[in-house]
């Protein structure tokens, strides 16, 4: 029998998806377990994997559509079958091939798919290339990758003229050069090792690296404009300063080094810095509530437990999942939380919900491996405070006249709202936080 | 003044002084013995010139299966050794011109690196003083003897000395069945010896296409060769060889012994200890520009210790002299042919199957008979030939070919352009190809993927 294949609905704040990219074209078979394609929310990409066996019958949406979660996206089944019935109504936003149609749509249409955080993405619209027969027959002939250029005709179509300009100003590519560039994306770099200059197959770039003018336009993927919009957001509405301190880390360190000579001996609890870290700003969170907050405008919410939000670096761009309840966690349950969310997040599996800003009531990140001594974190509004956290110089201290002994030493970038917070508490909470660094006193069994 | 000085006068030394010269530059070669290095002198040159006398005594062989009685051909061994010497000076006097011609100062001494301060190298050769900006060392190989008991005290040869016998032995033992080896064995039994093959490895032409080497062993033995595979020579005693083979000892006489295992870089003797350079495996290590560690001193050749071929050496020299130029260039060993000059011919160039699966190349393999080409049935009456294509899975860009079979050296380059340009199948099929010739192999094998 016949089966629909829908949109997935990723977390409770999400009504619509980009579809990023088919794995599977109509007409294929298609396994349970097969992944049929790519999607994103504003916060995360996905894949959605097949749940069912049979022909992948029809595919309703194409790469850049915005689809409102739970709708029919493909139906899977046996050849013969009827699909009709599966096909969804017309309430979708298409990208459309002009972009005045697009915007005219849009702002006619009340059905627009913004979510809390974002303007419905029109996706594609960037992506459909103009280009003459003429000049289409040509970068075909010569290899030249269409994408890469920049149209000089009417509307942007690219003319002749233009493969014409991108053969004189780019080195001639071998005959596997321009095979394996158009199948994966690549473009010549510069700079040819092949005969007589000629660009190989081992000379080829991703293609962002590079273009006919030296520059390449790429459009923000949703998670860089989500980041691009918070980030601003937080400057211009906030009052936030930072003050920087530092603090002791010798028990820290001690405590890591037996946590690795434990684990020589088979202890299952890879517990790090980080994880020590955000046990002792949880634990200074827990006296200084004030920092633990959300500023709404005309209140200030109070957290009883702490929600910890925590930086992760990943491929596709900063996300910052929130850790609910962490100051529930023992020490190693919470080393194992982190790492699970990290995972998720690198993954592409994080729940969205996480990620929202609202999800978090405190955010602790952590440049120390980069080496970054001092910076500037920007709060992730509402939130009133984040903690940025450095990596350990070593600073002489006293030990007796004349003698001076070297200490390790972390640096802690705590930026507040001084909507919310004065200089004062926010100084006193920095200070606790150090307090519990330099007492780090947890028994690591 | 000079713009280069060049140590050695081989294939890259008077490649790299002929190019450099027509560039402009000042240019000192140092040569001790006649320029054109071992290639042209005891090496490529005189031996394919015996080999083509050879080629044709072998064919009188088999004349009557082409419809000729030629029963009394026998060779001559000294004119064919004075024909040798003939054709060497006959080149040598030409690379002379040469050198004339592109206004490079030959200078025949023995030649030592003293120092290289402020950009500048010093030597000294003939009791004066050279000051050059660049030197670009060409000092080649020589034989690699192993260590085996009693092989010195037997008076055995290498493949300088074997070019100067003035009979054909009776018998002629070979220890190494590489590319030299095997052309010696080859010249040696059609002119009569009896010819033995001892080779430590499963298979001759070590590192070449397995089926291609195993073909080749074949003919050869159909020709009387004898050879011994996995075998290890333990010792020598007066011209008795002994051998340890899968753990029997075997005894072979021959009144000749060619030692060919091999070959090591020349890096003593000039004074290379003056400037520090850093080596590689015995051999002194260079970039793509073929320069050294020293940002002065370039090598090329032999002396690098990989490839170890004329042709090689003589790109190396160029690219070398190219880079102290300023004009843009690189070596790229992808795409060198490799040639074993025995009847029949052994032509390679590129991956083959087995580096392809030690390294996890996806590839596609097409094996077939040379006889695909009407032009190879007209002219081999018993040989099938090989011609093997490697291309790669995804976009079946050509990665190798090697071929056995006449005269697969003179074709051998049309591959290797195919591969240095990354052409595909795609655009071998496109090409023309004359006919009747046996190059139509490639576009037979073309059209079977």
């Amino acid at each position: 029998m016949a089966t629909p294949v829908i949109m997935p609905k990723q977390g409770q704040s999400v009504e619509s998806c980009i579809l990023t990219g088919w794995n599977k074209k109509k007409g294929d078979p298609v396994k349970k377990g097969d992944i049929l394609f790519s999607y994103e929310t504003d916060k995360a990409s996905f894949d959605a994997e097949a749940e069912t066996e049979g022909i992948l019958l029809e595919t309703f949406f194409s790469d850049g559509d915005d689809i409102p979660v739970l709708t029919n996206v493909a139906v899977i089944g046996q050849p013969g079958e009827t699909i009709e019935e599966y096909r969804p109504g017309q309430s979708v936003v298409k990208p459309a091939p002009e972009s005045k149609e697009a915007t005219d749509d849009k702002e006619g249409s009340s059905s627009t798919l913004q979510t809390s955080f974002s303007e419905p993405i029109q996706a594609g619209e960037s992506t459909l290339q103009k280009i003459s027969p003429r000049a289409r027959m040509l970068a075909e002939e010569k290899g030249v990758p269409i994408k890469k250029i920049k149209g000089s005709g009417p509307g942007g179509r690219i003319i002749e003229r233009d493969i014409h300009q991108y053969l004189l100003e780019h080195p001639r590519m071998t005959p596997l050069a321009g095979a394996t560039g158009e199948r994966e994306g690549l473009a010549a770099s510069n700079k040819g090792t092949g005969l007589a200059g000629a660009v190989t197959a081992e000379d080829l770039v991703k293609a962002t690296d590079f273009d006919s003018g030296g520059y390449v336009d790429q459009p923000l993927t949703n998670i860089r404009k989500i980041i691009a919009k918070s980030m601003h957001a937080s400057l211009q509405n906030s009052a936030q300063l930072t003050h920087h301190m530092g603090a002791d880390v010798s028990r820290l360190l001690e405590a890591r080094k037996k946590v690795k000579v434990l684990q020589e001996k088979g202890y299952l609890y890879n517990i790090t810095l980080n994880d020590m870290i955000c046990l002792s700003v949880i634990r200074a969170l827990q006296k200084h509530p004030a920092a633990n907050a959300h500023f709404l405008g005309d209140s200030i919410r109070y957290f009883s437990p702490v929600h910890l939000g925590l930086a992760v670096d990943t491929d596709r761009g900063l996300m910052v999942p929130a850790l609910r309840n962490a100051s529930e966690l023992s020490l190693t349950e919470l080393s194992q939380e982190l790492k699970k969310m990290a995972d998720q997040c690198r993954n592409g599996s994080i729940n969205p919900d996480l990620l929202a800003p609202t999800s978090a009531s405190f955010t602790v990140s952590n440049l120390g491996n980069y080496g970054v001594e001092m910076f500037t974190p920007v709060i992730n509004l509402p939130q009133v405070a984040i903690l940025g956290v450095n990596t350990i110089t070593y600073r002489p201290r006293p030990l007796k006249e004349y003698t001076m002994e070297f200490v390790p030493y972390i640096g802690l970038s705590l930026t507040y709202d001084h909507r919310a917070i004065d200089g004062g508490p926010a100084t006193k909470f920095l200070a606790e936080i150090r307090n519990e660094l330099e007492t780090f006193n947890e028994k690591i069994e | 003044m000079y713009d280069i000085g060049i140590i050695g006068g081989g294939p890259a030394g008077y490649v790299a002084a002929e190019r450099a010269g027509q560039q402009g530059l000042t240019v000192a070669l140092f040569e001790l013995k006649a320029v054109g290095g071992v290639c042209l002198n005891e090496g490529c040159i005189p031996t394919k010139t015996l080999l083509f006398s050879a080629k044709i005594l072998d064919y009188t062989h088999h004349a009557e299966k082409y419809g000729i009685k030629a029963t009394d051909a026998v060779a001559d061994f000294p004119a064919m050794m004075s024909r040798k010497d003939k054709i060497v000076r006959k080149l040598v006097a030409a690379v002379e011109n040469k050198m004339k011609h592109n206004k490079v100062e030959v200078v025949k001494a023995k030649v030592t690196i003293l120092d290289n301060k402020k950009g500048i190298v010093t030597l000294e050769a003939d009791g004066k003083t050279f000051e050059c900006r660049n030197i670009l060392i060409c000092t080649g190989s020589e034989a690699a003897i192993p260590p085996v008991k009693g092989l010195t005290e037997a008076n055995y040869l290498t493949s300088s000395e074997i070019l100067s016998l003035n009979h054909v032995p009776a018998s002629l033992a070979i220890i190494g069945g590489g590319v030299i080896g095997l052309e010696f064995a080859n010249l040696f039994n059609v002119l009569g010896s009896k010819v033995t093959v001892i080779e430590m490895m499963s298979e001759i032409l070590p590192g070449m296409d397995q089926d291609i080497s195993q073909l080749l062993r074949k003919e050869c033995s159909k020709k009387g060769i004898d050879f011994h595979l996995k075998a290890r020579v333990t010792e020598i005693h007066h011209k008795n060889i002994h051998l340890e083979k899968e753990g029997q000892s075997i005894e072979i006489k021959a009144d000749e012994i060619l030692v060919s295992t091999g070959r090591k870089p020349v890096v003593t003797g000039f004074g290379l200890e003056n400037i520090g350079v850093e080596m590689l495996k015995g051999g002194i290590r260079i970039d793509e520009n073929c320069r050294t560690n020293i940002p002065n001193v370039y090598a090329a050749g032999d002396v690098t210790g990989f490839s170890m071929l004329a042709h090689t050496a003589s790109r190396e020299g160029e690219v070398a002299v190219n880079h102290i130029a300023g004009k843009p260039d690189r070596m790229r060993y992808k795409a060198i042919p490799g040639v074993v000059y025995t009847n029949p011919e052994v032509a390679v160039v590129g991956l083959t199957e087995e580096e392809a699966l030690n390294k996890g190349i996806g590839i596609e393999v097409q094996k077939l008979p040379m006889t695909y080409a009407g032009r190879f049935v007209a002219e081999n009456e018993m040989f099938q030939g090989l011609c093997k294509i490697i291309v790669g899975k995804q976009y079946h860009e050509i990665l190798g070919v090697h071929m056995i079979g006449n005269p697969s050296s003179e074709m051998i380059f049309g591959a290797a352009m195919a591969i240095e340009a990354q052409l595909t199948l795609k655009e071998l099929k496109e090409i023309v190809f004359p006919h009747p010739t046996v190059s139509e192999i490639f576009k037979e094998g073309a059209f079977l993927f």
